[in-house]
Parts: structure tokens; C-alpha cells; sequence
């Protein structure tokens, strides 16, 4: 319901803010009107649905340009199941940055990402700037997340974080960052994280990792190296761990887990504008044991002529779990300029284990977006999966979008 | 405590030594850039170290790019880019991009997900909870029969209710697998009563097999939430 509110309010700033003449603010967004139709896995039942999209920029509210506001949220309404108005406000909030050429404030529902955990509050968040090599941040408010019928916040769900990182070396990025959660029963997550990336010529070393206080464990960890000996050829190396990681408030946070670990090697090369190929291997690692999993990722995109582009994946997973192999194959074709066609094929073969034996799933896809004006364009995408669960299941959506 | 303010105070030293630097080569603003076509980053930044990083590998490495404190994604990318996949969008009009249903599905949730998700699963435990909060896994599979699992790919499970050899599985396998994928375990048996028949010292058969890893952190935990995680499987005043 308050999530009703907040997108009714959005709404409402759209219309008197544009009904303002005399204003001088400027005023940018999309709206975003859907039909979506559907199978809800959830529920079993064949969904219909109507859907507003509407995402909203107002800048230039003061001489200097410092004050803005933004919001996104959507409102959709079942007209088959009887299940009405759902809605999501995905933020809602005013920017005022450059205060005293030091400091950035940001106030409402905002997604805050750091490197030690990411949230999506209502409440605050404030950097400091250009006082020195290192910048500072610090954010709190009420931790918002949703399920599936909307917002799940409950009354004692709070997000709170504080970063210091490194500001205005070109070669170097640093982070290091406190993430705070609460919920009903106590402190759910604290964890602190470090994010870190250098350059040296034709190299790229990065770390990314967060430390769980409760259980003092490095839940995830990950050291990578990227070569690039020509602008256009990345070859990446990176090795990752992680440990399960639960709420301190769940009963599920008192049980020893094994470390999962992942070494990957991969290429990436854009031979000219007409292909680009890439190809990866990935060795998996379970527990203390013996098992892992082979994973080889291969793909490429080529372009024929200027209005045709088609791109290929494929992938192949065997091991620990089970065996995958499938891929996607895409088509995109723009005959005339204001008008896109694509299509798509996915298929894969997988068994959980050798006590089952192999199954498909394929998927048919097909879409068209036209430009209407330079400011407005409909597209449909509709599709139709094969697989274990149905022999046929037809879904889409239709979009008109208007850019203001 | 003197050590402590020593420390604080050469740090302060050396930050105001640093902030008579000049900072000329802070990294410039992108926001010109913001519709330039992604192959022709490299106009620029050939030669200059400076990997192209929105490259066919952007969706798995965007994370490591993203994750620090006044990055410069929002030079060109709004908010929208980010919930679009993390919550749940959108109104883009990408062609390929999944919009099927209400949410939209990032490219690894191919063909038919719903059926291969269980081997996507087995990968970093960690994926899935950056875009699903757990009740999200929880909605459908406490839907799910309590037995006939074999199709799932759970040892442990297979045959469980049907023959007297079960349990020898059981009892052999359900550790390993749940010490592997403990999350797995989580979408089904939401609050852990099934855990607690066997590992509760308040468990009616008596069991209390400790399930805490070796050096467990019991007051770390009891701490955070005042003894309540505690309590679940502890008399008060035993732990």
C-alpha cells in the first residue's frame, strides 16, 4: 500500500512539475505502457496483466544545477485472475550534489551498492568528496525489499553501511566498506568488504571480498588479472571462493559449510566491426572432496552486413550436480531504419545426475520494435517454451514507450 | 589506547600532507560519452591500459567495476539500468532482452530455467541472493512434495519414505550435501524444524548432534541476536 502511495506521489510531481510553465526545471523520463501475458509459475495460473512504467529525471531545479530528483516504479493490475493493483517503487529520491563543492546528499528510496553489501533503503545516504585522496560515504535507512505480491519490508528491517575509498587516481580504484543489516530478531548481516582494482599498462589486478564478522570468514573472495595485449583482445584469469552465507538470525548460520571455489580462464576478442568471439573455462570445486565441475563457455557475434546481426552461445556444464549443454542462437535485422525485427532460439539437454536421463528444454522467441517518432516506439516480444513442465507455453509482452 | 590515538594521529597527518597534492589526473567524466556506441571506447582507450570493460563478459564481471563507492556507472546508466534485472523491470525496449512474465530474466536463465535451475544452483551459492531475496526460492519449492525427490538430484533424498535402506542414505548423505549447499536445504525446510529433529539438544530423540563447524563463533551469534538463534536449539542458561 505504501508502495501505492509513493508511485501515486511520483506520479503527482510529474503532472505539477510539468504543469509549471513558468519553471525553468527540465523534466526527462519514460513512460511505459505494457500488456504482458503469462504463465505464473507461482500460482499455475494463465496471467494477464496491464502495466505502467513510469521513470522520471528532474534536473536543473536551482541556478547551479545541484538539485534533482529521480523516481521509478511500476503499477500493474490483473485483469484474468481477479489478483488487482501490484506495484513496485524501485526509487524515489532528491540528489543535491556539489554542496560546498564537497559533499553529496541523497534523501528518499535509493539502491546503495558497496562493496561490503547492497540495499535498497529509504533513508540517506551522504558523500564526502574532494577533501584529499579519499572519499567517504555513509548511508542508513529502511531496508526495502520485495516478494512476490510486493513490498516485504517488515517494521524492524533497516540497512545501514559507511565506505572509504580512494578518489582521483586514474590507475587505482579502493574500497573498503561496513555493511550493517537489522531485522526482527537482532543483527541479521555485518560484514565489512574491500574492493580493490590497479593498472599497469596492459594489466588490470582486481580483489573483491567480503568478510562476515559473525562467523569471521571470508565469504567471498575474488583476485582476478585481465591482459589486454591489443585494445580488442581481453584475456582474463580469476580465482573465487565463497562459503553459504545466512542471516546471524537464521538457525541456518550455525551450520559448517564447505568453501566452494571456481578458477576461470577466458578470452575475449573483437576481431574487427563485423566479429567479435569469445571463450571461457571455468573448474569448479566442491567441498573437500573430489567433486567438481567442468564448465566451457564459447560464443560469437557476427554482423554480415550493417543491418544484420546475429550472435551465438553455447556452454557446456558436466560435472558435480549434473550435465548442461545448450546455447542460444539470436538474430537481429533492421530492414529500415525506424524498424528492428529479432528472433531467438535456446535449447539445452541437462541430467541432474546418472540416475536420471537426459531432458530438453527449447525455447522460441520472436520480436519487433518500431519507432513511431523520435520520441515514441511500440515493440512486441512474444515466446514459446517446450520443455518438461509444458509442450507449450506462449507468453509476451506488447511496450509503448514514450520519451519525454 | 596510546598506540591506538598514534596511529589515528599519522593517519590525519598524512591525509592532510596528501590534500596539498594537487589532483589533476582525477579521472574525467564520461557523461559525454553516454550514447557513444560501446566499440568506439576504444578510440580512446587503445593503448592507454584501460581494458574495454562492457564487453561480452560484462554481466559476470560488472560486479568487481560496480562495487565501489562513487564509481562513475551513473555518468551514464540511471538506477532503472541496475533494478531492471536486481528487482525486477523494466521498461527498456532491448529486443533480447527476456521480458517474459512480470519480471525481466537475465540472459543466464535460459530455455526452460525453471527446469535447469537446480544445476545453475549447485555454482557460487552467493549468485542467486544477489537478485532473489530467499522467500523468492521459498514460494515454490515449500509447494513441493515431501517425497519423490530423486529428480532434484538429491542423494540423500532418493528413495527416501520407501524403503528401510533410506535412512542409511540418509544419514551418510544429507550432511555432505547440505554442508555443500545449505541454501538448498533453506528453500524447503524454511526454519530449520526437520534440522532440529536430529541436532536440537531439545530434540525429542535426543539427538543434539552438534552441527557447528569446527572454532564456531557461539557468542558472536548469541550476541547478535540476543540469544534467540540460540534458543532455537539450547535450554536457557546451556549455551
Amino acid at each position: 500500500m505504501t508502495c501505492k502511495r509513493l508511485f501515486c506521489l511520483l506520479a503527482g510531481i510529474t503532472a505539477v512539475l510539468a504543469s509549471t510553465a513558468a519553471w525553468s526545471a527540465e523534466i526527462h523520463g519514460r513512460s511505459s505502457t505494457q500488456f504482458a501475458w503469462f504463465n505464473d509459475i507461482f500460482t499455475g495460473n494463465k496471467q494477464a496483466e496491464f502495466g505502467e512504467y513510469l521513470n522520471l529525471s528532474v534536473t536543473k531545479l536551482d541556478a547551479a544545477g545541484k538539485l534533482s530528483f529521480q523516481g521509478y516504479g511500476r503499477v500493474t493490475d490483473d485483469i484474468r485472475n481477479g489478483e488487482g493493483i501490484n506495484g513496485r517503487l524501485y526509487y524515489l529520491y532528491g540528489d543535491y550534489s556539489n554542496l560546498f563543492d564537497r559533499v553529496d546528499i541523497r534523501l528518499g528510496r535509493q539502491f546503495v551498492n558497496y562493496a561490503a553489501g547492497s540495499a535498497l533503503i529509504d533513508g540517506g545516504k551522504i558523500d564526502l568528496k574532494n577533501v584529499g585522496p579519499v572519499g567517504f560515504s555513509v548511508m542508513g535507512g529502511r531496508n526495502v525489499f520485495f516478494d512476490l505480491n510486493g513490498e516485504a519490508t517488515r517494521s524492524r528491517d533497516f540497512a545501514f553501511g559507511a565506505a572509504v575509498y580512494l578518489n582521483g587516481y586514474k590507475n587505482t580504484d579502493a574500497e573498503l566498506s561496513y555493511f550493517l543489516k537489522l531485522d526482527n530478531d537482532g543483527v541479521a548481516r555485518d560484514q565489512l568488504g574491500f574492493s580493490a582494482k590497479q593498472y599497469w599498462n596492459s594489466f588490470k589486478g582486481y580483489v573483491d571480498t567480503r568478510f562476515d564478522l559473525p562467523s569471521e570468514t571470508f565469504t567471498e573472495l575474488l583476485l582476478g588479472v585481465k591482459y589486454f595485449p591489443l585494445a580488442d583482445l581481453v584475456l582474463t584469469a580469476e580465482w573465487y571462493q565463497s562459503y553459504p552465507t545466512f542471516d546471524s538470525t537464521s538457525i541456518y548460520s550455525i551450520f559448517a559449510v564447505d568453501r566452494y571455489q571456481e578458477t576461470l580462464v577466458r578470452a575475449d576478442y573483437t576481431v574487427n566491426d563485423k566479429l567479435s568471439v569469445n571463450a571461457g573455462y571455468t573448474r569448479q570445486f566442491y567441498g573437500e572432496g573430489n567433486d567438481a565441475s567442468d564448465v566451457v563457455e564459447l560464443g560469437c557475434r557476427i554482423r554480415p552486413i550493417d543491418t544484420v546481426l546475429l550472435a551465438l552461445n553455447y556452454d557446456h556444464n558436466n560435472g558435480y550436480g549434473g550435465n548442461l549443454n545448450g546455447g542460444t542462437a539470436e538474430v537481429t535485422y533492421t530492414p529500415i531504419k525506424p524498424l528492428d525485427l529479432a528472433a531467438g532460439f535456446q535449447y539445452d539437454v541437462y541430467a541432474f545426475d546418472r540416475s536420471t536421463g537426459d531432458e530438453t528444454a527449447r525455447k522460441y522467441w520472436l520480436g519487433g520494435k518500431y519507432r513511431l517518432a523520435r520520441d515514441m516506439s511500440a515493440s512486441v516480444r512474444v515466446e514459446d517454451n517446450v520443455n518438461a513442465q509444458y509442450k507449450s507455453d506462449w507468453r509476451g509482452r506488447l511496450v509503448f514507450n514514450y520519451d519525454f | 589506547m596510546k598506540r591506538i590515538v598514534l596511529i589515528l594521529a599519522l593517519l590525519g597527518f598524512g591525509l592532510v600532507c596528501l590534500q596539498q597534492r594537487s589532483y589533476a589526473d582525477k579521472k574525467m567524466s564520461h557523461a559525454e560519452y553516454a550514447k557513444m556506441a560501446i566499440r568506439e571506447c576504444n578510440d580512446c582507450h587503445k593503448g592507454e591500459g584501460v581494458s574495454p570493460n562492457h564487453d561480452a563478459d560484462f554481466v559476470r564481471g560488472h560486479r568487481v567495476l560496480a562495487s565501489r563507492a562513487g564509481n562513475n556507472c551513473s555518468q551514464c546508466h540511471a538506477q532503472a539500468w541496475c533494478l531492471d534485472c536486481h528487482q525486477g523491470g523494466g521498461s527498456g525496449d532491448d529486443l533480447s532482452q527476456g521480458n517474459a512474465g512480470r519480471d525481466y530474466k537475465p540472459k543466464s536463465h535460459r530455455s526452460g530455467w525453471l527446469q535447469i535451475h537446480p544445476i545453475k544452483a549447485q555454482d557460487n551459492q552467493q549468485q542467486c541472493y544477489r537478485c532473489h531475496d530467499r522467500k523468492y526460492c521459498t514460494a515454490c519449492h515449500s509447494k513441493l512434495p515431501q517425497t519423490g525427490l530423486k529428480s532434484l538430484g538429491f542423494v540423500s533424498h532418493r528413495n527416501l519414505n520407501t524403503n528401510t535402506a533410506a535412512d542409511q542414505v540418509w544419514g551418510s548423505e544429507h550432511g555432505r550435501e547440505a554442508r555443500r549447499n545449505l541454501q538448498a536445504c533453506q528453500t524447503c525446510h524454511e526454519d530449520g524444524s526437520v534440522c532440529k529433529n536430529c541436532h536440537s539438544t531439545k530434540s525429542i530423540s535426543g539427538g543434539g548432534v552438534s552441527p557447528h563447524p569446527r572454532g564456531f563463533k557461539a557468542g558472536n551469534y548469541k550476541d547478535r541476536s540476543s540469544g534467540k538463534v540460540c534458543l532455537q536449539c539450547h535450554l536457557p542458561g546451556t549455551f
